[in-house]
C-alpha cells in the first residue's frame, strides 16, 4: 500500500523509532478469552507495530480515536497522525482498522529505517 | 463402601505422626465431590476454623475427586479440586479453593480413593507414595529444591516405573518399596500408566503466596497460594498409581447423552460453524495466548475431555501449558522481541518457568504492571525507597523473567515483602495511594482483579465479593467476549440482546427462572435484587456442578448454542444436561435443581466456615479503586459490551465502560443478598432456621457456641 506520507526527516526518523518516557506511554490493552483484559501500554511506534500485528489468540485494545493525538504530542509525527485520522474517520470496523492502521505504522517505520539507514552510509 | 461413581475410601494423611488412615467415603456423599465434600471434610478435621493463614499447622487441605472423574462425561472427567485455608489474602486469607486438571484424580479413583485429607505437618520433608491402597511416606530431603518437573522425574524413576504396552504390563508388586515397608503379598494390580503426581516448587517450598500445586507438566492450581500450605507441612509431593476401575451405575444412559452432546450440541465436523455461540459446542481448539510455535504439535488435554486446551511441540516448550501462564508476561515481551516467533518463544518458555518453579502466574497479570509503574516512576529499584536489584531495564526478556520468578518463588529481592501478600507489601512500601488510585488493581481480598473489571461485569465482581477469592467462574462472561468480538470485527450478531437474556433466564432455575431482568447489568439494575439472583444462582450452580461434580468452567455452563435450532443449549436439558450425566454415573435421580441446591447447602456451609474465621459484612467490600474510580472507556479495551435496558425497557448490547460502584449503593445490595440468602443481613452470618432448612443444624450448633450465629429477627 502506498501512503502519501512524505519522507520523514533524519530527526523525525530518530523519533519515530525512539521510545517516549514512561509518562507519555499511551495505554494499550489485550483481549484475551478466557483471561479477559489484560493492561499494558506502548511507548514507541515500533511497539505499537508489534502491538497491532495480529494473531489469532487475541485482540488488541486501543483507542484509535485518542492514537492520533499521542503520535502527534508525543511521538511528533504529524503526519502519520493525520494518515491514522484519516483511517478512524472512514472507519470499517474496529478490527479493519486496527489492520489499517498497522499497516500504515509499518509504512512509516520502514521510511524511518530507510532514512536512519541512508544516513549511516 | 462402594457406589457408583465413588471409590469408597478417603484418605486421611496424618503429617506429623506419618500415618495413613482410611475413613469411608459414605458419610460425605451428601456434598457430591469435590468442593462440597471438601468443605466437609474441613469441618470435621480442621479443629481449630478461626486460623486465617493456611501455613497454620491446624489447617487442613484436601484433594477432592468427583464421582465424573475418569468417566466419559464431556469436559468433567479429569478435574480435581483442592481446599483448605490460603495464604497471603487481605485482610486476612479464607477458606478457599483451587482446582487443576490432567490424570491426577481419576488415578487417584483408580487407585480406590475418592480424596485425601493433608492433616498436621510433618517435622521434615516427606513425599507420599500411593499404590493402590498401599500409602508410603518417603523421606524428601532430597528433592527439596528441586523444581517440579525435576521432582517428578526423580519420583519417577525412584519408583521404577517403566512405560507400558498393551504388551507389557508394570506390575506394581514388583515395584521397589521402601526399606521399612514390607510387601503383604497381595496382588496389588499391574497397569501400562504412569503415576499422577502432584507437588510443588520453590515457591512452595518457600511458603509464598503465590506457591501453586503442579501436576505434569502444565497442571495448576494457583489461586490460593495452597502450594504454601504443602510447604508448610513440609510435604513435597503426592505420587498415585491405581489399576483399578470406576463402576457406573447407567453406562447405556452415559453413552447415549454423551453421543447426544455429539450429535446435537458440538457444532458439525462435516460443516464447522467456526463462530458457533456455544460452550460445550465449539471446536475443540487450544487455549494459548501467544502464537502458536510451530503446527507440529498434539493436542493434550485433562482426561476425558472434548476440547483439548493444551498442547505438545516438536520445539520442546511450552508444553501442557494453557491460558494465562502462556501470557503472563506477554505485554512486556512485545515491547523486547523482534518477531512473531521470538514474542511466542519468550512466552511459552516463561510458562515453562511458572511451572517449574510452581508459582502462580496470576498475580503478575495486574501485578508486574505495578511494579513496573513503581520502577518507571523512580520508586523501586537499587537503591531507591523500594529496593531492589532486579534488572528493571530488561523487562520483558526471558533472563528477567527467569530472575523475577526467581525472586517472588525464594523471598529474594522484593520477593521477601510480596511472599506474605501483594496488598500487604504495598501497604508496608507506604503505596496505600495506590490501591486507591487503581495502580495495584486487587479487587478483592487482596487478590488480582481478573481481567473481568467489576465495575462492568457485575457477576464476576459481586461473586467474588461475597465469597472468597477471584471466583474465576465463566459462566456469563462469554456474552461479552462474544458480542464485543462481534462488534469488533462488524459481524452480525448470532444473538439480539433480548433473546440472550431470555434464553439464560430459561436455565436459571430455580431463582431467576424465566426473569431476563437478572441480565440486565445497565446502571438502572446494577444494585438490584434481580442481579443479587444470578450471583446466587451462579455461586450455586459452580458449588455444586463445576467445583464440586467439576464440570470444567470453560465448557459448562452451556447456556445458549447456535448448534440447536432453538438456540437452547445443553445445560439443564433433559437429553444431556449436567444432571443427566451425574445420575447416570451416580444412580442418583437428581433434578437439574437438585444440583443448585446442593451447592447452596454447600455455599452455606463455605460461608459459616469464613464467619468462624472472622467474616463480618463490615469487612465485604472491593478495594478502594473499584468505587473512587471509573473503568476508563477506551484505556485498555475500546468496549465492554453486556445486556441491558434502556430506560423504556428496550434490550440492547451496551457498552458499560466508563462507569465505578458506589459504595454505599453495594452496601445495599449486600443487604439484599443476604435476605435472599437466609443470612443476618446486621453480620452477613447463617440463621439457624436457614442451616435447619437445609439439614445443616451442626453448622448452626458451632456457630452458636461461637457466639457468631445469625439473628433470625434481622
Amino acid at each position: 500500500m502506498n501512503y502519501s506520507l512524505s519522507q520523514p526527516s533524519e530527526t523525525l526518523s530518530r523519533k519515530i523509532l525512539s521510545p517516549v518516557p514512561f509518562k507519555a506511554r499511551f495505554p494499550a490493552g489485550r483481549l484475551k478469552p478466557p483471561v479477559g483484559i489484560m493492561p499494558g501500554d506502548v511507548r514507541s511506534l515500533p511497539e505499537l507495530h508489534l502491538f497491532l500485528e495480529p494473531d489469532n489468540a487475541s485482540l488488541p485494545g486501543i483507542n484509535l480515536k485518542a492514537l492520533p493525538e499521542w503520535i502527534e504530542v508525543s511521538i511528533g509525527d504529524k503526519e502519520l497522525a493525520e494518515a491514522i485520522r484519516a483511517i478512524v474517520d472512514t472507519t470499517v470496523n474496529y478490527v479493519e482498522d486496527c489492520l489499517r492502521v498497522h499497516e500504515v505504522v509499518r509504512y512509516r517505520l520502514d521510511q524511518a529505517h530507510g532514512i536512519i539507514k541512508e544516513t549511516k552510509v | 463402601m462402594t457406589s457408583y461413581g465413588y471409590a469408597g475410601k478417603i484418605l486421611r494423611l496424618d503429617m506429623t505422626n506419618r500415618k495413613a488412615i482410611a475413613i469411608d467415603t459414605e458419610p460425605y456423599r451428601r456434598w457430591g465431590g469435590g468442593h462440597g465434600m471438601g468443605s466437609a471434610l474441613f469441618w470435621d478435621f480442621c479443629k481449630d476454623k478461626t486460623i486465617t493463614d493456611g501455613r497454620h499447622p491446624a489447617n487442613v487441605c484436601c484433594v477432592v475427586t468427583s464421582p465424573l472423574c475418569g468417566t466419559i462425561v464431556p469436559s468433567a472427567g479429569g478435574r480435581c479440586e483442592v481446599v483448605g485455608v490460603g495464604v497471603g489474602q487481605y485482610p486476612v486469607s479464607w477458606f478457599t479453593r483451587t482446582n487443576f486438571g490432567g490424570r491426577f484424580s481419576t488415578m487417584l479413583k483408580y487407585a480406590g480413593w475418592d480424596a485425601i485429607v493433608i492433616e498436621g505437618k510433618a517435622d521434615s520433608p516427606v513425599w507420599v507414595d500411593i499404590r493402590n491402597s498401599k500409602v508410603i511416606f518417603h523421606d524428601a530431603q532430597d528433592l527439596w529444591g528441586k523444581d517440579t518437573w525435576a521432582t517428578q522425574l526423580e519420583i519417577r524413576d525412584r519408583i521404577k516405573i517403566r512405560r507400558g504396552t498393551k504388551t507389557h504390563w508394570q506390575d506394581l508388586q514388583a515395584l521397589p518399596l521402601a526399606e521399612s515397608d514390607e510387601s503383604s503379598g497381595e496382588d496389588v494390580g499391574r497397569t501400562t500408566q504412569k503415576p499422577a503426581i502432584l507437588c510443588i516448587g520453590s515457591a512452595g517450598e518457600n511458603q509464598t503466596c503465590h506457591a501453586a500445586l503442579i501436576h505434569d507438566a502444565g497442571n495448576g492450581a494457583g489461586q490460593g497460594g495452597l502450594g504454601a500450605v504443602w510447604g508448610s507441612k513440609n510435604l513435597k509431593a503426592i505420587s498415585v498409581i491405581g489399576t483399578g476401575g470406576i463402576k457406573v451405575a447407567d453406562p447405556k444412559t452415559l453413552l447415549k447423552a454423551r453421543m447426544i452432546t455429539k450429535e446435537k450440541y458440538v457444532t458439525n465436523w462435516q460443516a464447522p460453524d467456526f463462530q458457533a455461540w456455544t460452550r460445550i459446542g465449539g471446536l475443540p481448539k487450544p487455549i494459548v495466548q501467544a502464537a502458536m510455535p510451530t503446527d507440529e504439535r498434539r493436542p493434550q488435554s485433562c482426561q476425558g475431555c472434548i476440547n483439548g486446551c493444551r498442547s505438545r511441540y516438536n520445539v520442546g516448550y511450552g508444553n501442557e501449558s494453557a491460558c494465562q501462564e502462556t501470557f503472563w508476561y506477554g505485554p512486556y515481551v512485545r515491547k523486547v522481541a523482534k518477531s512473531r516467533a521470538e514474542d511466542t518463544e519468550i512466552n511459552l518458555k516463561g510458562a515453562d518457568i511458572v511451572q517449574k518453579y510452581g508459582l502462580n502466574s496470576f498475580v503478575l497479570q495486574p501485578g508486574l504492571h505495578w511494579l513496573e509503574h513503581l520502577y518507571e516512576e523512580g520508586v523501586l529499584g537499587p537503591g531507591r525507597s523500594i529496593p531492589s536489584d532486579l534488572p528493571w531495564e530488561l523487562i520483558g526478556t526471558l533472563d528477567f523473567a527467569e530472575k523475577i520468578v526467581h525472586a517472588l518463588s525464594t523471598r529474594k529481592d522484593i520477593g521477601a515483602d510480596l511472599a506474605d501478600g501483594w496488598v500487604q507489601a504495598a501497604l508496608k512500601w507506604g503505596r496505600e495511594e495506590d490501591l486507591h488510585t487503581g495502580a495495584l488493581q486487587f479487587s478483592y481480598w487482596g487478590v488480582p482483579e481478573h481481567g473481568y473489571d467489576p465495575r462492568a461485569e457485575l457477576e464476576w465482581g459481586y461473586g467474588s465479593l461475597m465469597g472468597d477469592r477471584d471466583t474465576n467462574t465463566h459462566c456469563f462472561n462469554y456474552i461479552f467476549t462474544n458480542v464485543s468480538a462481534a462488534f469488533a470485527f462488524g459481524k452480525p450478531l448470532r444473538i439480539g440482546a433480548e433473546e440472550m437474556a431470555k434464553l439464560h433466564a430459561k436455565k436459571m432455575s430455580p431463582y431467576a427462572k424465566d426473569r431476563p431482568e437478572v441480565l440486565d447489568y445497565s446502571d438502572a439494575n446494577m444494585y438490584s435484587e434481580a442481579v443479587a439472583q444470578t450471583v446466587r444462582w451462579q455461586q450455586h450452580y459452580c458449588r455444586f456442578y463445576k467445583n464440586s461434580a467439576l464440570y470444567c468452567d470453560l465448557k459448562w455452563p452451556d447456556f445458549v448454542n447456535t448448534n440447536v435450532p432453538d438456540l437452547e443449549g445443553a445445560t439443564a436439558a433433559s437429553d444431556a444436561g449436567e444432571h443427566v450425566f451425574w445420575n447416570a454415573v451416580t444412580g442418583d435421580t437428581l433434578s437439574f435443581e437438585d444440583g443448585i441446591e446442593i451447592g447452596r447447602r454447600i455455599w452455606n456451609l463455605d460461608n459459616a466456615i469464613w464467619v468462624l474465621q472472622g467474616r463480618h459484612r463490615d469487612m465485604v467490600h472491593f478495594a478502594p479503586y473499584v468505587y473512587k474510580t471509573v473503568y476508563n472507556k477506551g484505556e485498555v479495551f475500546p468496549f465492554f459490551m453486556w445486556t441491558c435496558r434502556d430506560d423504556k425497557g428496550k434490550w440492547y448490547y451496551k457498552d458499560l465502560m466508563g462507569r465505578s460502584l458506589d459504595r454505599a449503593k453495594v452496601d445495599e445490595w449486600k443487604t439484599i443478598f443476604y435476605q435472599l440468602e437466609g443470612w443476618d443481613i446486621k453480620t452477613g452470618w447463617p440463621k439457624r432456621s436457614t442451616l435447619e432448612k437445609m439439614d445443616m443444624g451442626f453448622v448452626a450448633d458451632a456457630l452458636a457456641s461461637a457466639g457468631r450465629l445469625g439473628e433470625e429477627a434481622s
